[in-house]
């Protein structure tokens, strides 16, 4: 076979997902009543097997190569996990700021990208408004100046990244055991300047966010929501951490279902059902096993897991967020915006005490320790927590890789969102408009890595169908 | 996980829309955050969004790379 045929095979599955053809199918039961609903997802899953046999230090820089949706995240969860194959236990301070760094930029970036250009088409022209305009070209025509934020929020944040990790999206900042580049004064003044700026822009994001939330309470609080269990890092003393810590588990109520667990340990804490109608996993505490142990993660998990933020005013946020539900959890799957922007808030205070901080400018970069033979690197991506877990061999070899990237964790949650959706607003055999838009909105407040999500030209790629308990098909209802 | 394909650009409009391809399968995208995008361009795309643009030596390391996982794909197969 030619190497184009070959090509066009693995090609052709994820260019459907970038073109975006999400797919939701609703189950009725005998009284036509919602049964359940089903949101497939077309996940690669070639990936462990393609990087056995190559040396590890490859892989950060391989990963950010495929996953170029949030490259910064696979590679330093990569970066993590060969840190403790080369034993590495303790990062010089020079080289964990950077990589702190380079995390903040991304995750700024990221929630802008999604907020500016995903989200608030939903929140600044109602989520039954007309698609046609409900997108960003409809925001750049009525807010101009928020368009403009937005795109210069996500290119500062990627100018931190290609600060840390070289070029913008294969960076090669973090190596095993440290990373390979500090930040010049020179560099670091760059940035500096404009801080004050972006810091008053994240707050006003934070402000449509939290704003929007409280005026329409009633309800967002029902779309789409459920209770759940939250699961996320969160630092020793019960802090906030996106780069690093251990696993803290709450249920619906904030009652802790474990606490500072040692991620390298997850496979006792966590496990993954297989489901026939699903390409993607489901994730589970296994004490609670898979009907009622699964989870949210992302930044409304965040929010719900940690004690408190470090920085002063992502945590006076952060208290205005609790209020709102009495200081328990927050299930509200609306919520995840308004979370979203605290953390926008927090990443780039953060940014601001790192370029401020002289160990970034450290000429100590690595450090190596006992090598090992088996390694776990946990991160706080933009969209939850990521798993990276690798086996090397004695020839440096990778022999075995299991990742668990924050959408999959997010499996069980999308459909319940969905389901919980579907069980509110459809009524009849019929598939109508206002059903695919709330569908929409539901799976976009998890910001997952799928163009499902897309506003793109006010199109909206997303099929419906709907069967009868007897499995035909009823209704058929797709946008593109 | 997700991946990202480099798509190349095969029309760029006034209005900050274009058509992105790969290997025959075409896509119309949102080019508002890319600065100066041009027609040949290599990009990333996401949720309908042109987010990034490589340079051609940087998406020919990528292409060879998904190269390659097709080819463990059929193997596999």
């Amino acid at each position: 076979m030619s190497t184009e045929k070959k090509l066009k095979r693995i090609i052709i599955e994820p260019v459907t997902r970038v073109e975006g053809h999400g797919k939701v199918s609703i189950l009725l039961d005998e009284k036509n009543k919602v049964r359940q609903a089903r949101l497939h997802i077309v996940e690669f899953r070639g990936f462990e097997r393609f990087i056995q046999g190559r040396p590890y230090w490859e892989v950060p820089v391989l990963v950010q190569r495929l996953c170029g949706i949030c490259p910064v995240s696979h590679h330093l969860a990569a970066a993590k996990a060969m840190d403790v194959i080369v034993g590495a236990d303790k990062l010089t301070p020079a080289a964990e700021k950077i990589r702190r760094l380079m995390h903040y930029g991304q995750m700024f970036q990221s929630h802008a990208l999604h907020f500016f250009h995903l989200c608030s088409p939903d929140l600044l022209f109602g989520f039954e408004s007309d698609p046609a305009i409900r997108n960003v070209i409809g925001v750049a025509a009525k807010f101009p100046a928020l368009a403009v934020q937005g795109v210069m929020m996500r290119k500062y944040g990627q100018e931190i990244i290609k600060a840390t990790a070289g070029k913008k999206i294969h960076g090669t900042g973090a190596i095993p055991g440290g990373v390979n580049k500090n930040l010049s004064t020179a560099e670091r003044d760059v940035f500096l300047k404009d801080i004050e700026k972006m810091m008053d822009w994240a707050r006003g994001a934070l402000k449509i966010a939290k704003d929007y939330t409280v005026e329409h309470l009633q309800t967002l609080a029902p779309f789409g929501s459920f209770d759940s269990n939250h699961l996320s890092l969160v630092r020793k003393d019960g802090a906030m951490d996106l780069y690093h810590g251990n696993l803290r588990a709450i249920d619906a109520q904030g009652d802790k279902i474990f606490d500072q667990v040692d991620y390298q340990k997850y496979l006792d804490y966590i496990a993954e059902e297989v489901r026939s109608w699903s390409y993607m996993k489901f994730p589970f505490i296994k004490q609670l096993g898979p009907e009622n142990g699964w989870y949210r993660v992302g930044p409304l998990a965040r929010l719900n897991t940690c004690d408190f933020i470090d920085t002063p005013e992502a945590e006076k946020a952060r208290k205005e967020f609790t209020a709102v539900t009495n200081n328990k959890p927050n299930n509200i799957t609306m919520a995840y915006h308004w979370a979203r922007m605290i953390e926008l808030l927090h990443s780039i205070e953060k940014i601001k005490d790192l370029l401020n901080d002289k160990d970034l400018q450290g000429k100590d970069l690595v450090v190596k320790g006992k090598r090992r033979e088996e390694g776990v690197g946990l991160i706080e991506a933009p969209r939850g927590t990521l798993f990276h877990h690798y086996r090397v061999n004695k020839n440096d070899q990778i022999e075995m890789a299991n990742l668990i990237v924050s959408t999959t964790h997010n499996n069980e949650p999308m459909n319940r969102a969905v389901q919980k959706v579907a069980e509110d607003k459809l009524s009849g055999q019929k598939i109508t408009e206002g059903l695919l838009n709330n569908v929409e909105v539901a799976i976009r407040a998890y910001d997952p890595c799928l163009s499902c999500a897309t506003h793109a030209m006010g199109k909206m790629p997303l099929t419906i169908e709907l069967y009868d308990h007897n499995g035909n098909l009823l209704d058929r209802k797709t946008k593109s | 996980m997700c991946l990202a394909i480099p798509m190349k650009l095969t029309e760029v409009r006034d209005d900050g829309t274009g058509i992105a391809d790969i290997d025959g399968a075409k896509s119309e995208v949102n080019l508002t955050l890319l600065d100066k995008p041009e027609k040949g361009n290599y990009v990333i795309i996401h949720a309908g969004f042109a987010i990034e643009i490589l340079d051609e030596k940087e998406a020919n390391e990528r292409i060879k790379l998904f190269e390659e996982l097709g080819q463990l794909n059929q193997a596999g197969h």
